[in-house]
This record gives structure tokens, C-alpha cells and sequence, in this order.
């Protein structure tokens, strides 16, 4: 989807609208702090951190707050993208070809459209992930009110979590990696909004066909 | 208790009945507990609910409240139809060899023992006696005297004579058969069977080393025929062998921490301190009264009795010489004449239907709470509207200072009563020194060990500043006949507030002259403290406050206050811990703990025994007996009966309802007719009030059968003023079988209102497995059981978190008529479910 | 107490080593709680509130003698009370003291994440230390007998002490103090596992309960508290006593095998992303050359 309402400077097209970098840095915020103060009740050697950010007993009191508004942030990028992040047979030729991917040799991938399956991947992997860590983290927060009874759902809470955020950070490492490092243009996108058309060209050559109008390597 | 705590450690086996340790002495259990940690001994519970006591039990049987005698009488029968006596015991310690007057005639179909006035609901008690008593001559008009018991008494050896005691015994008993133990108390037979069996163990196949002990509280007293009751053990007991040894008796476990004190002290109409016989308007002198209240000995020819009851002149004259010093003199009788004579029963219910009649002005009450207690707390509450004054000496605002605003008193009732309440604050337990007197007759003194809050006074300050200012009204207009009040002694340091020490100084008692002990040539002072009762002289020479507890304060010091742990016998008697009386002794009545020839039986439990060397008596604990009376005198041990032995038959007026225990129903009970007496339902002899508060109730209007009883988290009714007691039990239940409540609908925490004839109580149902429905003469019967410790003050009750009833609101105003208390164990009731109210 | 003293053995959430592990020379302690002579009198429950000054608790009937269901932030020691009818119909009425169990092998230690917030002394006492709590509650989750409560208030933590003020002081814990019927014992574990099992034993001859038996579960390796039953084949019947407890798997699986898979994972993984910048670098596209492609100016 490319709003024309923002200004975007010549050469560039508007990737992600205002409202859709807002509410992936609320996400992305709130989410760094639930890593560190995740990562300090995860590991003694780490223990430091919650201290780092407040003193544990306050980490302690704000990560589940904290953890909502992800949740909520996480809510509505479903609500904003998740129509965009079908998986389709293209997506599952790009996996077959990841490979090539990583070794940069872009060109020897299958045309992405505004998100790749990489991407894709990353989207539901934080949803199912988040309403994973959600649930169990709302056993963990309240584990007094839990009776006795249900403590089966304290004993799956732990682990659920525990898994669930190793996972949120597996893909939150690419994820930073991916958008800082290695794809050089990226990070303006969610800063500004707008990437190079060589960029658009280069990375989602379906979008950037849907979004100009012309067309890019011939199809194969 | 005939023993002590302690000396529950020694027991080889335990029956607990009428009574609930666990729960109402858990410091006291210690000791049951650790008989059987240590010596494998049993212990069996008879008791109409599973309680904190079953728990810790070997065999549990329920009893239907109120049955006990049946119980009991079931097990005397069982022991004499399988041999389980012991003989030797039973034939030179007890009166079961002695010949019964051949005109008393044992209760069958008409349920009462021979001299029965019907229109008078009394006994003529001249047949319960011995063969061969002769009447005195008649006085010119006055009644004919009792014949006394003779001073030679036949008896049979071989027990076989149709009227000996034991015969009597045999044939009284023998239709307490276990069918018929199970048809009127609901045991089981076969359960009663083994509780009977398992008790009566310790004298299977003769053996005599063993020691059953019966352990009992206000589950047997609380009774219209309560004394009774407690005569059925105790004949039980004698016949097994077991009172005078260590582990075994008569134990009575005493509520209150000082209620043994009191009744040592006569906090009783009909005693005076030291369990005297007061004077009644019959003893016209001072003579007449010692002659008609000291017993003289009564035993076969062969055998000596101490009869330590013939020194009663001693103990009254010296009793007398404390009361009135100086003015107590030889000349006048020793101030006989200042005494009250007590002409009718001024006991605790009775004073109470008194002062409902308008007969008792005002009331005294000091730390007893008589609204909440009862028994009919509301016919206590409207007595006390009828009152001038009422005055209420305690720690907090209790139920009785607040009667006249009792729920269901309306604002113009209110403003009718004209009663002038008066609120004193006292101190509390804690805020006092002195003296308590346990259960096992060890007086220990205590101080104080915080100070009284606010404008707190101690009660003998309270009490000494209302005697002095009514001495001085008497001093000022003496009215008729002031000397009572004018020439008692107070000759305290502080006449306004006497210190407790010099009180218990006065009770031990001290000599005015100068004096020697031909036996032992230790010489008095005059002035110095008496070492023993022994000392005691009716030559006006000697002062006793209570002849029991002479020797308790003596030269040595206050002996009350020793602590020295020591019990080299290992037998807990603990000789210089405290003090006990009689002179120490620990054990009563312990010679019986020797046979004939003064050797224990039981070696391993050594109490006392005959020292041949030294020609007396020694031992670890004090001899209750005379030191120095050889084994081949034949001197009984029960040295305060006129017998010198115990008494299995009770004879003239040692009970007013039998000389023999025998079956009757509670006054409310479900049982329409006495299965063991047909022609009799109740005791006889009960009296009922007839005020419009006494109103009785039929089994087909209130089927169910309700007991009171004690909570271990709560103590009457002031611990509901204790947030840590209210935190452990917050409100008022009513115990109800799980099967009664499943008829009904009823679910636990739901409210139900219980109604007998008198009141109501509203509280929430606690279901429980622990009452069973019973099956009474193939009937089915329910029991409740309710704690009492709520009522319309408290924590909860002034922030309205319960319906601020009374449990006495419920029992009848019917008492035992020997002891007086009232019937609180076993009456009758209707349950209901009500709205939460 | 604190954890800066020989006298701890393990500490929560703790990095590295314990300075006084294995330095002590010290017997562990136990309270032997005998529920066969046990009467439910509760002078043990109030001798715990006395020693510790607990505010009292609102407490309302539930149909029991019990003074209320679990234990409380405030009220650490409780008697469980269960009327049991045996299979011959008779009646056993239950009176178990629930309380902290002091295992070897502390569930509540184990979940811990805050360092030092519990920790064991050297004489197997477990005790919270409420300073370093940080009121996530995981010990809740940890402890298989459901004893640490949790205050609104100061979002923290409580549970009986085995009373190790006293302790260190050479006395005996208030409860053991208070018990009349002497049913409560305290003293070394190993002296206590011998009365214990005497006691059984005496049971098993002299009372009618084959069965009885010592609890002391092996699977929190051992209790600071061990009871002697009438049936140690029915501990369920005594107030839901676990039959075979340990930490949950969940916990343990969580605190050890995960753990390490975790952290390897993610330093794996920032490695391996590292080591991916080194060596292919970033994407490139048309405007922008790769700088490996080449060498142009």
C-alpha cells in the first residue's frame, strides 16, 4: 500500500506510511526492554541488566505492562499487514532458494513482492510468538491468583515463555541485522518511510512493479 | 483427680469419657500422650462425637449423650462375669464384703431404691446402710434421727452372702447386659464389647501389675445425675484395683485454672473451706454440729480405721480461730453462733431462680459470666431485670454487664429495668499473684508479670474496700446482730488491699502458744506457721484458714513457690515442685497401692511401701496414711471414709439419689421410656423450676438430642474479645452428622436455627463425618453438639458478623442433686434452616 | 541473616560460585513433625504469629476446624485438618502441620532469577530474603507444596523460617516450643530420622498400622521436615501431602537443559551474524556498488 499523502523526496518511493513505522517502533521499543529485562530474569550473568533499567523489583513490575503494549503493538501490525503476508507458492520457491539469499546473490532469487518470505516468516513468527509470551505472561504475572488446582498452567507458562522469547530473539537478531546491517537503505524505510527505487528494484521487484507501473527483469 | 498429671505418664491404660483433653487441656494430654509413646499404654475414647481426643486414640465407641451410667454399669458387669477384679483389692480395700441392711431393697421395674417419698421426690435414706445399725432414741420433738453407721459391721469374705455389697452389686448390674448397653447408649455391641474387654485387660488373668486410669471432665458432671456417673467409675475403678496407684484413680479434670482452689476454698453453699459440712438450723450448738458432721468408724471388728474425719472438731475449731480470732473463744462454742445455717440449697441455678423470684436483691459477680454460662440464659437475663443492683467485676464488658440490652430486648423493655449496673475493672490472670490450684491438688503460686492497665484494682482490693466500708456501716448502726462482720479478723499489713501472701500465711495457719510434736520433738513458737495439718488442735491454740491446705506456708517458706524439677523416682511425683495437699501427697490414698503386706504391687512402680526396719511407712511419694500402722493391723486405705475402706455401696447420706448408680434418662431425653427402669424415666429426685423461662420440651416436638461443649481455640466467653483467638475460629457452628445434614438439604456453612423449648441459636452448620446417627432401641437418633463461646459481645458480634445468640439460650435449668450442676450435656432441640441472617 | 557469611550454601539467581559452599562443618537440622500424636490444638500456629509479629488475618468458616484453606503472606504455619474414613469404616480424623518443608533440593531456589532473594544455609534451612525479591512470583511455581504466598502490598514473598533466628541462636523453633503434646521434635536430621523411624516402627507393633512410615521425600532430595504417618502409603489423605514431589519438570527443564540451549543459541547466533557481516558483508543494489565487487574508485 503506498500513501501519497507524505512527501517523498525524487528518486525515492514511500515503503511504510507514518502510522506503520509509528507502531513498529512501539513495538520495537517496548520490545527492547522486555529483552533486557527478559534476558535478566532469564540468566544470573545477566541478572545486571534489570538493574541497568530501573532496579529489578521495578523491571520486575514493568515488564508485563510493558509486554501489553508490545502485545498491542504487535496487534496492530497484524491488523496493518497481515493481508500482505499470505504465503504463496512464490514464497515457498524464495525458502528453496534462501541459500543464495544469504550469500547476497539477490539476483538469483525469486521476485519478491512488498515482503519476502523471509519477512513473511519474521511477521508470524513475532504474532504467534507474542500471543504466546501474552498468555504466559499473564500466568507469570499474577501466579498468586493461579490456585493450587491449576498449577499445570504455571508449570506450562514457564516454559511456553521461556521458548517462545528464545525464539522472538533468534528473529529479532536477524530481523536488526537484516534492517541495520545488511540491507543498507532498510532501516530509513521505518525511519522516514522511503527507500530508493533501486532499492524497490532491487529487494521487492513485484511491489516495485505494482507501486510504478513498469517492469523489471522479465519474469521467468 | 485422686492422682495427678503427671502421673498420667505411668498408666498402662487410659479411658477417656465425659471428657475431651486434647481439645480442653492439651497441656495436661502431654501426659496421656506420652503413656503411650513410652509404655505402649492404650487409650480408649467413649464420647457422643469424634473429638481432637479419638483422634490420638486406640478405640473410639459413641456414646449417646447422657447414657454414660449404662456404659459404665455394662463394663462393671463384664468385669465380674469374666473375673476381671482385683480380688485381694476388692475384699480389705473396698466395702464389698460388708452386709448390707436387709431392708434396702435394690430399684427394679419402679426405677427407685427403697425409701421413696413420691409426694416429697426424696429418700428415706435409714435402709442404705449397713447390717445392724441401731437408730438412736428419738428426741422429744424432733424427727426421728438416721441411724448412724453401726461401729461393728458384719461382712462375708467369701463375698457369697445374698447381701453383701458385692452380691448387691452383682445382681444390680446384671441387667446391664451388652444388648442392653447397645439398645440405650447406641454402642455397638460388638464395640462396646471391646472397649469393655480391652479396659478390663489389666486384671486378665490375675494379674496385678497393670493400672487402668479414667480420665473424665464436665462431659460426666454437666449432668442430672452427673455424680452418679462418676460413682459408677469409681466403682469400676475400686474393683479393678486401681485407685492409690500411680497411672490409675478417679480423675477429674478440672475446667478453670483455679476451680479446684475454689472448691477447696468453698466457693460452694454447702462446705465449708477444706469440704466441711456447714452448719445447718439443726445443730443447735457448736457440739451438736461437730457430733452430727464427724463421722465415727464403721468397719469389721478385725480392722482398724484411721477415720481422719474424727479430727473435724480440730479442723473447725482452728477454721474458726482464723475467721474470729480472739472473739472465737471456748466459752462461746468458738463463735458457732456467727456462722450462717444454711436451711435450704442456695446453689448457683438456685440463686439465680431466687433472684428471678425477687428473693436476691443483688449480685456480686466477679469473672463469672452467669448470663452466658446459664444454664437458660434467658431466664438468668430476666432474673437479672428484677434485680436492685447488679455488680460485674471483670476484663472486659461481658455478656452480663450488658443483659439489659441482651438481643430481643426492646427500647421500652429497656426503659422498664430499674437494675443499676455497676462495671468494675480487674486485673487479669496475669496482672495477679497468688496461688491456683490445679487438678492435681498442686497449689502453685504465680506472680504477677505485667501491671494492671488503666484504673484496674486487684479483687482482694475490691473485695477488702467493700468489706471495710459495710464494717464500718455495722460499726455505726450494728442493726441485731453485727459480730459476724464486726469480729472477723483482718489484721492484714494493708487492710484495704491484703497481699495474698499473708492470705496464704493465714490459710496454712500458725500456732498462738508455744508447742512441741511428741513424736517427732520439733517445738513451735507461738506465732510461727504450722508445718501440717497433724498440728491442728480444738483448744482454741491453733488458727487454719483450710485444714487441706495447712502446709503450704510454713517456717520453711511459701512452698507453693518452689520450682525445683527433680523426680528421682521417675514416677512424676516431683516432691518440691509446688505444693500439694494433703502434706504433699501426690498420690491419694496410696497404700492401696501395696497388698496386704505393704509390698507394691507393682515393683517397677514404686510408690510407697512398709518399712520393716524402721517400722513405717516410706517412699517416693508422701504415705497418705498413717506412718507408722502396721500391714497386720489391717488399716484401710481410704482414710477419709469412716470405713477406712472405698465405698462400692454408698451409704446414708453420701448421695441423695441411690447408693448405687443406676440409669436414668436426661430430663429432655428422646427415650420415652427407662429400658433398664421402665417405671422410672428420670432421677427421682430432680427438682424442676416453675417460672415461665422452665419450660420442658417433648421428644415429638424437638427430636434431637444437643450437647455443649469446648472449643481448644477459645476459653468461654472472653477469648471472642482476642483477635488471635478469633483469627483461629471467626464464628459461632453447629455440629451436625453428614447424614442428618444430607436428610435435611443442609450444606456445611449454611444457617441453621436451633430451637429447644427455652431459646433459639443461630449458626452456620458444620458438616461432619464425626457424629453418626445412632440407633436407640431401634430408633434412629440424631446428636448436635455445639460450642459455646460466642454469644452477643465480642469482636465479631459488635461488628454484627454473627446472630449474637447465646448457646444457653437452649439447656434447662435441672442440675444433679448432689452437686448441683446443671445439665448441659444432653438435652433436647429442633433444627431448622434459616435465611442468613 | 544475610548471604555474606560461610554460613549459606546456596543463593538464587546467583552467577558463579558460593563463597561458603561445602566450608562448613555443620550438621543439617530437621523438625520432626509426629502426626500420629499430633491434636490439631494450633498453639504452634500461634506461637508462629506471636515469634513474628504477623498482623492478624480476616478469617471465615469454611465447615472446618482449620483456621483457614492455604497458607498466608502472613500466616506460615497451618494445621490441615481431614476427616478420613478408612475402607472399614471407621474414622481417622487428620490434624497434619503444613508449613515450609526446608527441601535439600529447593524448588522455590531453583526458580528463583533474583540473586541472593533466597538462599540456603548450610544447615538446610531455606529462607527468603525479602530485600532481594523482586516479586515475580516463580518460586510460587518452583515449591511442589504450594507454601510461598505473595503480599499485594509489598510485592514480596513469605514463608515460615524454620525460625533461623533462633536457630542461630541455639534455640529451638517457636513452634516446636509450643507443642504441648510434644509431637513436635527438632534437632539434627539425623537424630530426628531415628526417632522418627523408631517411632514408626513402635506404630507398626504396638498400634495397629502396618503401614506407618516416615516421610522424607527423596525427590527434593530430603526435607528439613520429615512427619511420621499412621500410612505413609496415603500421604494424599493428610491434607494433600505430594506422594512423590519434586520440581516440576517444566521448572527444571527451564533452569538447566533450556537454559544452556539458550544461551548457546543466541551467542551462536550473534556470532554466526558477525561472522556473516565479516565475510559476505551487506546486500548490495544498483546505485550503490558492493564494494567487494571490484575495485572501483
Amino acid at each position: 500500500m503506498s500513501g501519497q499523502a507524505q512527501h517523498v523526496r525524487p528518486g525515492y518511493v514511500l515503503r511504510y506510511a507514518f502510522h506503520e513505522r509509528l507502531w513498529h517502533w512501539v513495538a520495537g521499543f517496548s520490545y527492547i526492554y522486555l529483552l533486557l529485562t527478559g534476558l535478566a530474569f532469564w540468566s544470573p550473568w545477566l541478572f545486571w541488566l534489570a538493574i541497568l533499567v530501573g532496579g529489578a523489583p521495578v523491571s520486575r513490575m514493568l515488564h508485563p505492562w510493558i509486554g501489553l503494549i508490545f502485545a498491542v503493538g504487535v496487534l496492530q501490525m497484524y491488523r496493518m499487514w497481515a493481508s500482505q503476508m499470505n504465503i504463496t507458492q512464490a514464497d515457498k520457491d524464495w525458502f528453496a532458494s534462501v541459500g543464495h539469499y544469504i550469500q547476497n546473490e539477490d539476483d538469483k532469487m525469486p521476485p519478491a513482492g512488498r515482503y519476502n518470505a523471509g519477512q513473511k516468516s519474521l511477521f508470524w513468527g513475532f504474532f504467534v510468538c507474542m500471543i504466546l509470551l501474552l498468555l504466559s505472561g499473564i500466568v507469570m504475572w499474577l501466579p498468586e491468583y493461579i490456585p493450587w488446582s491449576w498449577r499445570y498452567l504455571r508449570y506450562i507458562a514457564v516454559l511456553t515463555h521461556a521458548s517462545a522469547a528464545l525464539l522472538t530473539i533468534g528473529l529479532f537478531m536477524i530481523h536488526v541485522y537484516m534492517g541495520v546491517f545488511a540491507e543498507r537503505g532498510a532501516f530509513g524505510s521505518v525511519i522516514r518511510g522511503e527507500v530508493t527505487l533501486a532499492f524497490a528494484k532491487r529487494f521487492h521487484p513485484r511491489w516495485y512493479e505494482e507501486i510504478t507501473g513498469q517492469p523489471t527483469t522479465p519474469r521467468k | 483427680m485422686t492422682n495427678g498429671w503427671v502421673d498420667i505418664k505411668n498408666t498402662d491404660m487410659m479411658l477417656i469419657m465425659g471428657g475431651n483433653p486434647a481439645e480442653n487441656h492439651p497441656c495436661g494430654f502431654k501426659w496421656a500422650v506420652e503413656a503411650k509413646r513410652v509404655r505402649n499404654a492404650k487409650m480408649i475414647v467413649v464420647d457422643p462425637r469424634f473429638t481432637r481426643t479419638a483422634a490420638v486414640a486406640d478405640l473410639f465407641a459413641q456414646i449417646r449423650a447422657g447414657s454414660d451410667i449404662a456404659c459404665l454399669g455394662g463394663i462393671i458387669r463384664y468385669a465380674i462375669e469374666n473375673n476381671r477384679i482385683a480380688k485381694d483389692y476388692l475384699l480389705n480395700y473396698t466395702n464389698a464384703s460388708f452386709i448390707v441392711d436387709p431392708k434396702f431393697k435394690l430399684p427394679e421395674n419402679d426405677g427407685v431404691f427403697s425409701g421413696f417419698d413420691t409426694e416429697k421426690k426424696s429418700y428415706d435414706r435409714a435402709t442404705w446402710n449397713y447390717a445392724g445399725a441401731v437408730a438412736p432414741p428419738p428426741k422429744p420433738g424432733q424427727p426421728p434421727a438416721l441411724p448412724p453407721l453401726p461401729e461393728k459391721v458384719e461382712h462375708d469374705p467369701t463375698l457369697q452372702n445374698p447381701n453383701c455389697v458385692y452380691q448387691l452389686l452383682r445382681k444390680h448390674y446384671s441387667t446391664y447386659t451388652p444388648e442392653m448397653v447397645e439398645r440405650v447408649t447406641g454402642i455397638p455391641k460388638e464395640q462396646f464389647l471391646k472397649i469393655a474387654d480391652l479396659f478390663t485387660s489389666v486384671r486378665k488373668d490375675g494379674d496385678t501389675k497393670k493400672v487402668a486410669t479414667i480420665i473424665y471432665a464436665v462431659g460426666w458432671t454437666q449432668h442430672s445425675f452427673g455424680t452418679q456417673i462418676i460413682r459408677t467409675a469409681a466403682m469400676l475403678q475400686l474393683l479393678l484395683g486401681n485407685v492409690g496407684r500411680a497411672g490409675g484413680g478417679v480423675n477429674a479434670l478440672r475446667g478453670h485454672s483455679n476451680i479446684q482452689g475454689a472448691t477447696d476454698m468453698a466457693g460452694i453453699f454447702d462446705n465449708l473451706p477444706g469440704y466441711l459440712k456447714v452448719p445447718t438450723p439443726a445443730d443447735i450448738d457448736f457440739a451438736a454440729w461437730i457430733k452430727r458432721i464427724t463421722p465415727t468408724p464403721s468397719k469389721p471388728a478385725q480392722w482398724d480405721s484411721f477415720n481422719y474425719y474424727s479430727n473435724t472438731s480440730k479442723f473447725a475449731v482452728s477454721w474458726l480461730k482464723a475467721m474470729y480470732g480472739d472473739a472465737a473463744t471456748k466459752q462461746n462454742g468458738w463463735a458457732f453462733d456467727y456462722l450462717p445455717k444454711v436451711d435450704r440449697n442456695y446453689s448457683w441455678v438456685q440463686l439465680w431462680d431466687n433472684m428471678y423470684n425477687g428473693i436476691i436483691k443483688g449480685v456480686l459477680a466477679f469473672g463469672m459470666n452467669g448470663v452466658a454460662i446459664g444454664p437458660d440464659s434467658q431466664k438468668n437475663i430476666d432474673a437479672l431485670k428484677k434485680a436492685d443492683w447488679l455488680v460485674v467485676g471483670e476484663i472486659y464488658p461481658d455478656e452480663t454487664s450488658e443483659f439489659w440490652k441482651a438481643p430481643g430486648t426492646s427500647q421500652e423493655e429497656m426503659k422498664k429495668i430499674q437494675t443499676t449496673v455497676y462495671r468494675l475493672p480487674c486485673a487479669g490472670f496475669a496482672e495477679k499473684d497468688g496461688t491456683f490450684t490445679n487438678s492435681a491438688r498442686w497449689l502453685q503460686w504465680k506472680n504477677a508479670a505485667l501491671p494492671m492497665p488503666g484504673d484496674c484494682r486487684l479483687d482482694q482490693a475490691i473485695v477488702a474496700q467493700i468489706f471495710l466500708k459495710v464494717r464500718d456501716l455495722y460499726k455505726k448502726d450494728p442493726g441485731k446482730f453485727p459480730d459476724p462482720i464486726l469480729k472477723l479478723t483482718w489484721g492484714y499489713t494493708t487492710p484495704t488491699s491484703p497481699s495474698l501472701a499473708e492470705v496464704l500465711k493465714e490459710i496454712n495457719g500458725m500456732t498462738f502458744v508455744d508447742v512441741e510434736d511428741p513424736a517427732t520433738k520439733v517445738q513451735l513458737k507461738a506465732g510461727q506457721q504450722l508445718p501440717g495439718f497433724a498440728w491442728l488442735k480444738d483448744d482454741g491454740s491453733t488458727a487454719c484458714g483450710n485444714w487441706i491446705y495447712c502446709g503450704a506456708f510454713t517456717e520453711a517458706g511459701n512452698l507453693t513457690a518452689r520450682r525445683d524439677p527433680s523426680d528421682p523416682s521417675g514416677l512424676g511425683i516431683h516432691q518440691n515442685w509446688a505444693w500439694s495437699w494433703p502434706a504433699n501427697r501426690r498420690v491419694l490414698y496410696n497404700r492401696a497401692s501395696c497388698d496386704l503386706d505393704g509390698k507394691p504391687w507393682d515393683a517397677s512402680r514404686r510408690q510407697v511401701w512398709w518399712n520393716e526396719a524402721q517400722q513405717k511407712w516410706v517412699g517416693n511419694d508422701v504415705p497418705d496414711f498413717k506412718a507408722d500402722s502396721k500391714p497386720a493391723d489391717h488399716m484401710g486405705p481410704f482414710i477419709m471414709n469412716p470405713e477406712g475402706v472405698g465405698r462400692i455401696f454408698g451409704p446414708l447420706g453420701a448421695f441423695a439419689d441411690g447408693p448405687f448408680p443406676t440409669h436414668y434418662e436426661p430430663i429432655e431425653s428422646p427415650v420415652e421410656s427407662n429400658l433398664l427402669h421402665p417405671g422410672q424415666l428420670h432421677n427421682p429426685v430432680v427438682k424442676k423450676f416453675k417460672t415461665k423461662d422452665d419450660k420442658f420440651g417433648a421428644p415429638k416436638d424437638y427430636s434431637v438430642i444437643c450437647t455443649t461443649y469446648r472449643l481448644t481455640e477459645h476459653y468461654h466467653y472472653w477469648t471472642k474479645n482476642n483477635p488471635m483467638n478469633v483469627q483461629l475460629i471467626p464464628e459461632p457452628f453447629i455440629e451436625v452428622s453428614a447424614e442428618m445434614a444430607n436428610e435435611m438439604g443442609i450444606r456445611g456453612g449454611e444457617t441453621l436455627k436451633v430451637s429447644s423449648a427455652r431459646g433459639s441459636y443461630i449458626a452456620k452448620a458444620m458438616v461432619t463425618k464425626r457424629i453418626k446417627a445412632m440407633q436407640i432401641d431401634g430408633k434412629k437418633v440424631y446428636q448436635i453438639g455445639i460450642p459455646i463461646h460466642q454469644g452477643y459481645r465480642g469482636i465479631a458480634e459488635d461488628e454484627g458478623k454473627n446472630a449474637r445468640t447465646l448457646v444457653n439460650l437452649l439447656s434447662p435449668a435441672v442440675f444433679d442433686p448432689n452437686a448441683y450442676t446443671p445439665e448441659f450435656k444432653g438435652f433436647l432441640v429442633k433444627v431448622e434452616k434459616v435465611e442468613k441472617v | 541473616m544475610s548471604q555474606a557469611t560461610l554460613r549459606v550454601q546456596k543463593i538464587s539467581g546467583h552467577a558463579g560460585s558460593v563463597p561458603g559452599e561445602d566450608t562448613q562443618r555443620q550438621y543439617t537440622v530437621a523438625k520432626l513433625i509426629d502426626v500420629t500424636t499430633c491434636i490439631g490444638c494450633k498453639a504452634c500456629e500461634v506461637a508462629c504469629v506471636e515469634w513474628n509479629d504477623m498482623p492478624f488475618s480476616n478469617t471465615v468458616f469454611d465447615n472446618t476446624y482449620q483456621t483457614m484453606p492455604e497458607t498466608r503472606w502472613n500466616y506460615w504455619n497451618l494445621i490441615l485438618f481431614n476427616e478420613h474414613e478408612k475402607d472399614d469404616g471407621s474414622l481417622m480424623w487428620l490434624m497434619r502441620k503444613n508449613q515450609c518443608m526446608h527441601c535439600a533440593d529447593p524448588g522455590c531456589l531453583e526458580a528463583c532469577p533474583s540473586d541472593g532473594a533466597i538462599i540456603q544455609y548450610t544447615n538446610g534451612i531455606v529462607d527468603f530474603q525479602q530485600d532481594k525479591c523482586i516479586g515475580c512470583g516463580y518460586c510460587i511455581t518452583g515449591c511442589p507444596f504450594n507454601i510461598p504466598k505473595f503480599n499485594k502490598e509489598t510485592k514480596r514473598v513469605y514463608k515460615c523460617t524454620l525460625c533461623t533466628d533462633r536457630v542461630s541462636e541455639g534455640l529451638e523453633p517457636a513452634c516446636i516450643k509450643s507443642c504441648p503434646t510434644g509431637c513436635l521434635h527438632f534437632g539434627s536430621k539425623e537424630d530426628m530420622l531415628q526417632l522418627a523411624n523408631s517411632r514408626a516402627k513402635q506404630l507398626q507393633e504396638h498400634s495397629n498400622y502396618p503401614n506407618a512410615g516416615v516421610y522424607d521425600p527423596p525427590g527434593v532430595g530430603g526435607t528439613g521436615v520429615i512427619y511420621v504417618l499412621h500410612d505413609i502409603t496415603k500421604p494424599e489423605i493428610y491434607g494433600g501431602l505430594p506422594s512423590n514431589p519434586s520440581i516440576p519438570w517444566t521448572v527444571k527443564l527451564w533452569k538447566n537443559p533450556l537454559k544452556w540451549l539458550g544461551n548457546v543459541a543466541m551467542l551462536g547466533g550473534l556470532v554466526g551474524l558477525f561472522v556473516h557481516y565479516l565475510k559476505v558483508g551487506p546486500k548490495a543494489h544498483d546505485e550503490e556498488p558492493d564494494s567487494r565487487e571490484g575495485a572501483k574508485p
